[in-house]
């Protein structure tokens, strides 16, 4: 167990911790979240953002009403990350069938290759073993080309079908509150059409 | 290659390089005849139910490649057992196994000494498969997850769809019985009282 002391040094020294100083360090440690930028809203890009409107006005119709606009949007932005997620799926999937792997090779894919490296340069040979490449071991004829990518793609595929799930949950909730919003404001329409028949 | 019949609002399902979009378009043809889309909902709905039927074809198509692409380690994995004499490593037959396994797709020899070593201790070809889906067996399970995800929001969408026209109708439907009754509107005597209060 630590001492009073040991906790007090510990306690100083985290004090200086505090990450990256300099504004290059804060911006590059501002992304160490950053994963796949799926769960960024669609509207950050000046094109999807002109997607969204059209999409949008479609499905809101003639109607001027805030809160219809407001679900039309909802549905809309969900049906566009829906497409992004697809799409991210596939490039995945394309990525995959043409590099063999994601990321690229690195030239120590096992730890025994790392003691290997370093027992012969105790003995003062310097091996440097051959970068090895993944898309050498795709098959070259298809459909098993696409499929090895898919199985190789298999753990981020499973993290991608989570979003869309999301997406098309979040997609059916405001679909179910437009519906409601379209039937009030249908009998608001109605009523006023009636009313203005009497006066 | 442009794709026809497509509603240039919603975004357009992306496809492999190695995937027709003629097939494409024939199935969502084939769902729009059977749906017959009114409106934008419905049309996000009948793409959605596309885009996950293609989707699980194409995961269930990398299914059976997986499984018969592993046919060949699985048939060397089983042959090194059967070729073993007691007293000898897997190893010792490990050349003999690799060499069999390799010439068993295409020679019929092959064939049948392989059938010859299976039947020696009551076994046939579909232990080969057996063993296949036993080495993938943890990319199957995690395709089966997806497959089981997609089915079910496959189902989900087509009864999303039915609810949506259901009660859409069922909401047109009150809102004109409403107005036949004269709920929520001014009824004419009101309306007669209300301009006599004015005068």
């Amino acid at each position: 167990m630590a001492s009073e002391r040991q906790i007090a040094a510990n306690r100083r020294n985290a004090r200086k911790s505090t990450g990256p100083r300099s504004a290059e360090g804060r911006k590059r440690a501002s992304r160490n979240a950053y994963r796949h930028g799926l769960t960024l809203s669609i509207a950050s890009t000046a094109a999807f953002a002109k997607q969204l409107d059209k999409l949008v006005r479609e499905i809101a119709g003639d109607s001027k009403d805030a809160i219809m606009l407001e679900r039309a949007r909802e549905i809309a932005q969900a049906e566009l990350d829906l497409a992004r997620v697809r799409r991210a799926k596939v490039a995945l999937i394309e990525r995959a069938s043409a590099f063999g792997e994601l990321d690229p090779a690195q030239a120590f894919s096992t730890v025994t290759e790392i003691k290997r490296f370093f027992n012969a340069l105790d003995r003062g040979r310097l091996i440097v073993p051959k970068p090895t490449d993944p898309s050498a071991t795709m098959p070259s004829q298809e459909p098993d080309r696409t499929a090895e990518a898919v199985r190789r793609v298999l753990p981020e595929l499973r993290k991608l079908d989570r979003y869309e799930r999301r997406a098309a949950v979040r997609r059916d909730l405001a679909v179910l509150d437009f519906l409601i919003e379209y039937n009030a404001n249908t009998i608001n329409s109605c009523a006023r059409a009636k009313r203005s028949q009497f006066f | 290659m442009p794709r026809i019949n497509e509603l240039t609002l919603l975004p357009k399902l992306p496809l492999l390089i190695t995937e027709s979009a003629d097939e494409f378009d024939a199935l969502r043809d084939a769902f729009e005849e059977e749906i017959k889309p009114r409106g934008i909902i419905e049309q996000i709905y009948v793409h959605d139910i596309c885009s996950i039927v293609w989707e699980i074809r194409r995961l269930r198509r990398c299914k059976v490649v997986i499984i018969n692409s592993a046919f060949r380690s699985a048939l060397e994995h089983l042959l090194a057992r059967l070729l073993r004499q007691p007293g000898e490593y897997e190893y010792d037959v490990e050349d003999e196994a690799q060499a069999l396994a390799q010439v068993w797709f295409t020679d019929e020899a092959a064939k049948k000494r392989v059938s010859e070593l299976l039947s020696r201790v009551e076994l046939d070809e579909s232990a080969i498969e057996a063993e296949a889906i036993r080495k993938s067996s943890s990319e199957l399970e995690l395709l089966d997850r997806m497959l089981t995800s997609l089915e079910s929001r496959r189902n989900k969408a087509l009864g999303c769809v039915a609810e949506y026209r259901a009660s859409l109708a069922q909401q047109l439907r009150e809102s004109t019985d409403r107005i036949i009754d004269g709920k929520g509107v001014l009824r004419l005597e009101d309306a007669a009282s209300q301009q006599s209060t004015a005068a």
